[in-house]
């Protein structure tokens, strides 16, 4: 299937409305900045309030951008899950990915808590923000590894799900062990950092995240025309002279950057990866990869900019954590989109 | 006279005997016969202090009651809101107050003296021995604390010994005099039942399920939340010294330095609250979008206006700190002109390599940077989290000599660095 006019429309509306979502998104907070003092911002910074100036360039510019690329991340890592393990409920958390570049992170803030380790990695400096990356991807993917071994054993759907829960329940019983066993400050901090954020994620860390993210999106959109394929089945696949192996390795590898260096930077977000696939599906009524990539994007970066401008509501001075909102956002979409429909489709 | 005080010397050598592990070294194997006269006399001292602090033997001794030295003096507490000590004719009452959860709550711990029963309607109290002669401590300010008390050198364990700055328990730690038994989760229950401290220290809030050290209550030693921490004001902070001098029987001595520690105090803040210039401070610095700053009813607030600083959430409720996001904090930040307790950082380098944001700080740029690690033991422990607890008068010198570099006559800092 092609991108056909209906598509194309609707994939500009969604493009018109993120843009709105994005700048909704920059005018909303705490303090109050008038939509001119944006512009003025932007366009003419000589004259512009420095404290404006701050606010907008300084705090809400990079959290909407790391909006931006964790909605998409999240997005088509969940959909190419769903699609590669041919159930409705598979997302990049769900099998154990996330929890495994949790695994990553509490190895390198709790369990690297011994001083030393703790001094070293501040030498570290900006290599400290690789180091956790690093250590994300790395947990992220052989989880997902050891996913996927299995899953050669278990043809059935629904076990593959109910061993990536599994995995997902031991790695994070692992991390209850570290947390267990590690000093209250640490653990307070590991704790925060669960909470999901996308505001600590500024300068070079963005520019990181980005580029990671970006590798990871276009290896998923090289990889669509397989995931098209798998979806007739992998025999199917096969007799398309697809290597159904071949093409795991390629989906895994572009779900755990996408998952890992989202998770590393902005802690675990939840439901994005989940719902957005869905939505993008009930709009674009296609089970065509070459749009349901790009539609996921758009959807769920208008979802996360939105969950991010609820997630700080004017009038207040604290910021909800994202995964909050998130779940809180996306759980009820996603049902009033399975009550709308009489089957999930497409599968 | 000697005799009846070599008598009571005995009972006292065979009350340690009874309870081996808490025996002093000092008051063990002396024979009395081989002394001479000036160490007799020492000993006689010794001993009649001895009598003194045990109110309860005293009075055991019979008939005529001894020319003995005016039983121990009393403390008063002024500002503690979180404990009381109420003084009884042979033992003394410390109740360790639950404020969220009403009296009702109250925790209730019998001061006694060796040899004096429970009094009648205390059941449900937990019992210490005092003069305590050994504790395990899981808190740094417990630390201080005792030695404040000038009884460092009676804490047989602690929690983790990597956070520790005082040099008698760093050296017990390393002849093993002292041991570590784990912090709250991972406490040791066996090995602390194992070591019998006469009282067991923790920092939980008396507000908290108590039920996990049901164990080693049932083992018979006393556990007592020494929660300094919930207190609202420094020198209220400082002021649980004066438990840890009811528990070792040195009122008069702790009351006498806490005396000097508040007179201090009121001094500098007088000086502090007078300034006519009131530099605008920031404290800490956020985790991942969020910044922690202690609220208006906090110790480290009041701190602040008692060193004459302009903090902007001076008048906010609540007792610990208020979750902000970065943008409400950011138009305060980058005009302030000093920022403060950025945590344990050692150079402007390695605050900006977790943010570059920081730069935009006008503090920041003119180097008006602080932190409490000025006293750092070599894992990287600050001492203003330990010994700090206990000298509210000299943080409140260094914040004045900050933010007032006039104010007071010039010295060095002794808990904050300027970070460059």
């Amino acid at each position: 299937m092609t991108a056909t006019p209906f598509s194309k429309v609707r994939l500009t509306g969604l493009l018109l409305l993120l843009l709105l979502a994005f700048l909704l998104d920059l005018s909303t907070g705490t303090v109050h900045i008038s939509l001119k003092e944006i512009l003025r911002v932007f366009f003419s910074p000589a004259t512009a309030d420095p404290i404006g100036q701050f606010i907008i360039k300084g705090i809400r510019l990079p959290k909407a951008c790391t909006a931006v690329l964790a909605g998409c991340g999240l997005s088509v890592g969940g959909l190419q899950m769903q699609t590669l393990f041919r159930n409705p409920l598979a997302d990049p958390s769900i099998l154990g990915v996330t929890a495994g570049a949790s695994l990553g992170v509490a190895a390198v803030m709790l369990a690297g808590g011994s001083m030393a380790t703790l001094y070293a990695i501040k030498e570290l400096g900006v290599s400290g923000s690789w180091l956790i990356i690093a250590a994300a991807c790395v947990g992220a993917g052989s989880t997902m590894l050891l996913v996927l071994l299995l899953s050669r054993r278990l043809r059935d759907n629904v076990m593959m799900l109910i061993v990536g829960i599994m995995i997902g329940s031991i790695t994070l019983a692992l991390i209850s062990i570290w947390q267990y066993f590690s000093n209250p400050e640490q653990v307070k901090d590991y704790l925060l950092w669960n909470f999901g954020s996308l505001g600590g994620v500024t300068g070079g860390q963005l520019l990181i995240l980005a580029v990671v993210v970006v590798i990871g999106l276009i290896v998923a959109s090289l990889s669509a025309k397989m995931l098209d394929a798998l979806l007739l089945g992998e025999n199917y696949a096969r007799s398309m002279g697809l290597s159904a192996r071949k093409a795991r390795a390629v989906i895994i590898c572009s779900t755990s950057l996408l998952a890992g260096s989202i998770t590393a930077f902005c802690g675990p977000i939840g439901f994005i990866g989940i719902a957005v696939p869905h939505i993008a599906r009930f709009l674009f009524n296609t089970a065509s990869h070459r749009i349901l990539i790009p539609a996921c994007c758009l959807i769920g970066t208008i979802l996360l900019l939105l969950c991010d401008t609820f997630a700080q509501l004017p009038g207040t001075q604290t910021v909800l954590p994202i995964n909050i909102i998130t779940s809180l956002i996306g759980a009820p979409l996603v049902v009033i989109l399975l009550l709308r429909q009489t089957t999930v489709h497409s599968w | 006279m000697a005799n009846k005080h070599r008598n009571l010397f005995l009972k006292v050598e065979a009350f340690h005997i009874k309870f081996g592990s808490i025996l002093r070294p000092i008051d063990n194997h002396v024979d009395m016969k081989v002394l001479r006269p000036l160490t007799k006399f020492i000993l006689l001292a010794f001993i009649l202090s001895v009598l003194s602090c045990r109110e309860g033997s005293a009075g055991k001794t019979p008939a005529r009651p001894v020319q003995v030295p005016s039983s121990p003096a009393k403390s008063r507490i002024k500002f503690a809101q979180g404990f009381t000590i109420d003084y009884f004719d042979r033992y003394k009452e410390v109740k360790i107050l639950n404020h969220s959860a009403g009296s009702a709550d109250t925790l209730d711990y019998l001061l006694l003296p060796a040899g004096v029963a429970i009094p009648a309607g205390h059941a449900h109290a937990q019992v210490i021995r005092i003069p305590v002669q050994s504790m395990i401590v899981l808190g740094s300010p417990h630390i201080a604390q005792a030695d404040f008390a000038g009884v460092a050198d009676r804490i047989t364990g602690v929690g983790d010994g990597q956070y520790i700055v005082c040099p008698v328990v760093r050296e017990g730690l390393r002849t093993g005099r002292v041991r570590q038994v784990g912090l709250e989760s991972g406490l040791n229950n066996e090995l602390v039942i194992s070591m019998r401290p006469g009282v067991l220290m923790t920092m939980t809030n008396p507000d908290a399920a108590f039920g996990g050290y049901r164990t080693l209550m049932d083992a018979g030693i006393p556990v007592l939340p020494n929660a300094d921490w919930l207190e609202t004001t420094p020198l209220g902070k400082a002021e649980w010294v004066k438990l840890m001098g009811a528990l070792t029987d040195r009122e008069d001595l702790v009351n006498r330095k806490f005396d000097s520690v508040e007179q201090a105090y009121q001094r500098l803040a007088a000086i502090g609250k007078a300034s006519a210039i009131r530099p605008s401070v920031i404290i800490g610095m956020p985790f991942k979008g969020t910044w922690y700053m202690p609220a208006g009813d906090s110790y480290v607030a009041q701190l602040l206006r008692d060193a004459g600083a302009n903090y902007h959430w001076s008048d906010t409720k609540g007792t610990g700190s208020l979750a902000l996001n970065f943008e409400t904090v950011a138009p305060v930040a980058l005009t302030a002109d000093f920022w403060l307790d950025v945590g344990d950082v050692d150079s402007k380098k390695e605050i900006l390599s977790r943010d570059t944001r920081y730069e935009a700080f006008r503090a920041f740029r003119s180097g008006a940077v602080y932190s409490y690690n000025r006293r750092v033991n070599a894992a990287g422990a600050s001492d203003y989290w330990e010994s700090g607890a206990v000298n509210p008068q000299s943080v409140l010198a260094d914040l004045i000599r900050i933010l007032h570099p006039d104010a007071l006559p010039a010295d060095t800092l002794i808990y904050y660095k300027q970070i460059k």
